[in-house]
This record gives structure tokens, C-alpha cells and sequence, in this order.
């Protein structure tokens, strides 16, 4: 139908015209395209001494499969669908699994009950805002990526595997609930696209929060007071049901 | 003929577009001690681009480029690439955390695998740059378009391009600043376009870049 169109409209023109009359069409289409980026890197293990502990890892469905959204604003803008999700989950594992002796990831009640008795405690990590801005956003020539994480730490006697699989944790059993930011930036670049720009752009603030979660978690209060007087957790209640994820 | 006349004069065009240079300013400050007489040795040094502030960070193909300088002048001098360095010590030379006073070096060395590192590197001077190069002004217009008979550009524009970076030289063996070394240039560059766009380009960077790289390596070479 297009290409038909296309011919009525272009016929009578020679082929160089016609070429470029597609052309023309095309970037026309392109512009008004939802643009995507799908977050990659290369992160380094962390160079630290691993704290003598065991922990385990969930990962949310909403925290794996993370991703924004950003609808245009107006003619001139287009879509932008950030996908952060894979290269979270790829950089935190690198991360914990060079500050922490052992780490176990538990995604269901099977895995659970395997590293029952074994793990010391169990961080859930979760993506509580993410702003990035490029160029048009801002006349400033650079593109920025803002994430704003939330942490929770549980013992695993408080995560409970039903029967369907999932997970469930009583939201008044986490004995650590803390946030950090991180922030990326990256220059514009000679040749480099606004997708090539944005994915650096989130990576330089995935290695930031990384380094500020590396250089806080034993600050934190209640971390502290934890790992310095191992408090046990406090008395368990009835859990929640809250699906696949906490309460 | 005139079609020969024509590429004659786009040749000419393009080479005097590749020979014309703008002009540039240069002012280098040097206040350095405690230099290394006979060189660094074995010993390796690493140049890092300061990235903390909000509004700018200095440029990783500005570090790239002094770093070559420096392996060009003496190359017995081992300079640490700074991006495998950086990925190499995560977490601990990101903007967030990079050390910014030499009593820092202390804290980082408190970690045994950190310390081991550097060891293992033979570390022993540490660079960091600071600084950017930005566009002062900028006029001028210019006009370009395609047609069945070929493109063309015309008009004329200029701007202006200014670079400040100060370097400071920390001895990591004796965890002292051993230097500071700055280099501020400022030029314009100009694009005539009749037909062809004629690029004389100021080299501000590139000037900064060849200052401090001197600078630097009079300091570390045992040669100069």
C-alpha cells in the first residue's frame, strides 16, 4: 500500500529523484519512531575485601524486566523506551558477588528451600525512580540518566515460598529499608547517536550506584547495628501475601 | 574547461583547507618539585581526568592524548591507560569516590586488595587532570544545498574555543603533591564557504594537550 502510494505520488520523476523523494519519506517516518535503548555494558568486580557474609539476592520481576517509558511531547520529540532491566540484574550480581564471601540468587520456593540455613540475609533491591534528560530536553550537551534505588534486607526465615512458587515477605519483617541515587552523565560525542549516548549515559550511573552502594552498605545504621551486634531481626509476624515480590 | 577549472580550484581549496591553521594562545604555569633525576625507573604512572563536577568533566580523549605525548617523548615511561585503570580498581576511582586530597591515598590503601594492586602496578606517580575546553563564542552563517547539478555551501562562520586544564602531580610512594602544571589556550577558527567549506580550525585542545604533555614529561623523563 505504501510502496503504491509512494509510486503515485513519485511517478514522473527520474530515479535519482525518486530515491531521494523515498528517502526523504523515510527519515520523515524515522523521526516520529519510538526510539529505544536497551541498556549494555561491561562492569568490572568490584576490588574490595568481601565481607565475611552469605547473602541472597531477589531480583523482582519488575526489577529484572525494569524499563521507562517516555511518551513525546510534542511533533518534534520522539518516544524513548529505556530497557534497564538485563544490565541491572547482570551489574548488581557482579557487584554483590565481589562484596559479599557468597551470594545465592532466590527466585522461587525450590531455591528457597535449597539455601535454607545457609544465607545470613537476604537483599532485595528495586528501582524506585529513574529520570534521564538529553540534549532537546535540556540545550545542554550533555545526557544525563538520575536512578534512585531502594533497598530492603530481610532474614530468610521471613521469606515464605506458596505453593504456586512465588515468594512472600511480611513488609514489617525487613530489619533494613534504605535508599541511594546514582547519576550518570556523558558528553555528546562526534558520531555517537542519542541511544549510543543514553546507554553510556545509564551505565556510568549503574558504576555509580554501585560505588555508592559499595562505600555505604556498612555505614547504614541499621546494616551497622546488624553486623556490629547481630541483632537477631525482629519477632516474626504472619506473613503477607504479596505475589512474586515484598509487601 | 570550465569543468576543470572547477576541480582545480575544489583541490586547491581542500589543500589549503588542510595546511590553514587558526592561531592559538598558550600560557603554561609549572611549579613542580622533587623531581625524579634519574626517571621513574620500572615504575608506571597513571594520567585520570577529574569528573566530579556537575557542570563539566575533563575529557577522556584529552587524558588519551597527553598520555601519548608522554609515550612518544620517552618511551621507557609506562603510563597506565585510564580507562583499564578505573575498571580495574571499581569502585574506588569513580566520581563519586576518586580520591581528591593525597590523604586520601591512606583510606585507599586500607583495603589489603586495593593495596596489593598498586603493588602489583608499580605505582608511582598519579595525574590528575582537571578542566575542559568550551566553545567562547560562536557567529556567523552559512547556507549549503544539494541540486541535480551537485551541492555547495556558502557563507561564512567563526568561533571561538578556549581550554583550561591544571594538572596535579601526586608521588603515591610518599602520598605528597609533588606538582602543579597549568595550560590555558584560547583561538578562533573560521569556515569560509564559496562552494566549498574551508575549515581553519584552531587547535585549542591540541595545543593544551602538547603544553602539559611537555610539562610532564620533562618532569617524569630521565632524558629530557
Amino acid at each position: 500500500m505504501v510502496a503504491r502510494l509512494l509510486d503515485l505520488i513519485t511517478s514522473g520523476l527520474s530515479k535519482y529523484q525518486r530515491a531521494l523523494g523515498a528517502l526523504g519519506v523515510a527519515l520523515l517516518f524515522t523521526a516520529c519512531g519510538a526510539r529505544e535503548v536497551v541498556v549494555q555494558g561491561n562492569f568490572p568486580k568490584p576490588l574490595m575485601d568481601p565481607l565475611p557474609l552469605t547473602v541472597a539476592v531477589i531480583y523482582t520481576d519488575e526489577f529484572a524486566q525494569h524499563e521507562i517509558f517516555d511518551e513525546a511531547a510534542g511533533r518534534a520529540e520522539s518516544d524513548w523506551l529505556v530497557k534497564t532491566g538485563d544490565a541491572q540484574v547482570e551489574f548488581w550480581n557482579t557487584l554483590l558477588n565481589g562484596m559479599f564471601e557468597s551470594v545465592v540468587q532466590i527466585k522461587d520456593s525450590e531455591s528457597l528451600a535449597a539455601h535454607q540455613n545457609t544465607v545470613d540475609a537476604v537483599i532485595i533491591p528495586a528501582v524506585a525512580d529513574l529520570q534521564y534528560t538529553i540534549p532537546l530536553h535540556t540545550n545542554v550537551k550533555i545526557y544525563e540518566i538520575w536512578m534512585k534505588y531502594r533497598f530492603k534486607m530481610v532474614a530468610l526465615e521471613d521469606v515464605h515460598g506458596n505453593e504456586n512458587g512465588d515468594l512472600s515477605i511480611n513488609p514489617d519483617r525487613y530489619f533494613a529499608d534504605w535508599t541511594l541515587t546514582a547519576y550518570g552523565k556523558t558528553p555528546t560525542a562526534f558520531l555517537q547517536s542519542d541511544e549510543e549516548a543514553v546507554n553510556l549515559a545509564a551505565v556510568v550511573a549503574l558504576r555509580d550506584a554501585g560505588a555508592n552502594f559499595a562505600t555505604s552498605f556498612s555505614r547504614v545504621p541499621d546494616i551497622a547495628t546488624w553486623m556490629n551486634e547481630g541483632l537477631p531481626p525482629a519477632p516474626s509476624e504472619e506473613a503477607e501475601n504479596t505475589g512474586a515480590t515484598d509487601g | 574547461m570550465a569543468k576543470m577549472l572547477q576541480r582545480s580550484l575544489t583541490a586547491g581549496l581542500l589543500v589549503a583547507a588542510s595546511i590553514l591553521q587558526g592561531c592559538v594562545n598558550a600560557t603554561v604555569d609549572e611549579m613542580t618539585f622533587l623531581e625524579p633525576t634519574e626517571g621513574i625507573g620500572d615504575a608506571s604512572v597513571v594520567i585520570m581526568g577529574r569528573r566530579h563536577a556537575p557542570d563539566y568533566e575533563t575529557e577522556f580523549d584529552f587524558i588519551e592524548c597527553i598520555g601519548d605525548h608522554i609515550r612518544r617523548g620517552d618511551n621507557s615511561i609506562s603510563v597506565l591507560h585510564e580507562l583499564e585503570f578505573i575498571n580495574m580498581m571499581y569502585p574506588w576511582f569513580e566520581p563519586r569516590t576518586a580520591p581528591l586530597r593525597t590523604d586520601d591515598i591512606d583510606k585507599l590503601l586500607a583495603q589489603q586488595r586495593v593495596a596489593d594492586r598498586f603493588e602489583e602496578l608499580k605505582l608511582e606517580y598519579m595525574i590528575w587532570i582537571d578542566g575542559s575546553t568550551i566553545e567562547t563564542n560562536s557567529s556567523g552563517s552559512m547556507t549549503c544545498g544539494v541540486g541535480p547539478g551537485g551541492a555547495g555551501c556558502f557563507g561564512f562562520g567563526t568561533w571561538g574555543n578556549a581550554s583550561d586544564y591544571e594538572a596535579t602531580i601526586w608521588d603515591f610512594t610518599d602520598e605528597i603533591e609533588v606538582g602543579r602544571i597549568s595550560a590555558n589556550t584560547s583561538g578562533q577558527s573560521y569556515m569560509p564557504a564559496v562552494v566549498v567549506p574551508i575549515p581553519i580550525i584552531a587547535p585549542v585542545q591540541g595545543t593544551a594537550c602538547d603544553s602539559l604533555g611537555d610539562q610532564l614529561l620533562k618532569y617524569l623523563s630521565a632524558k629530557m
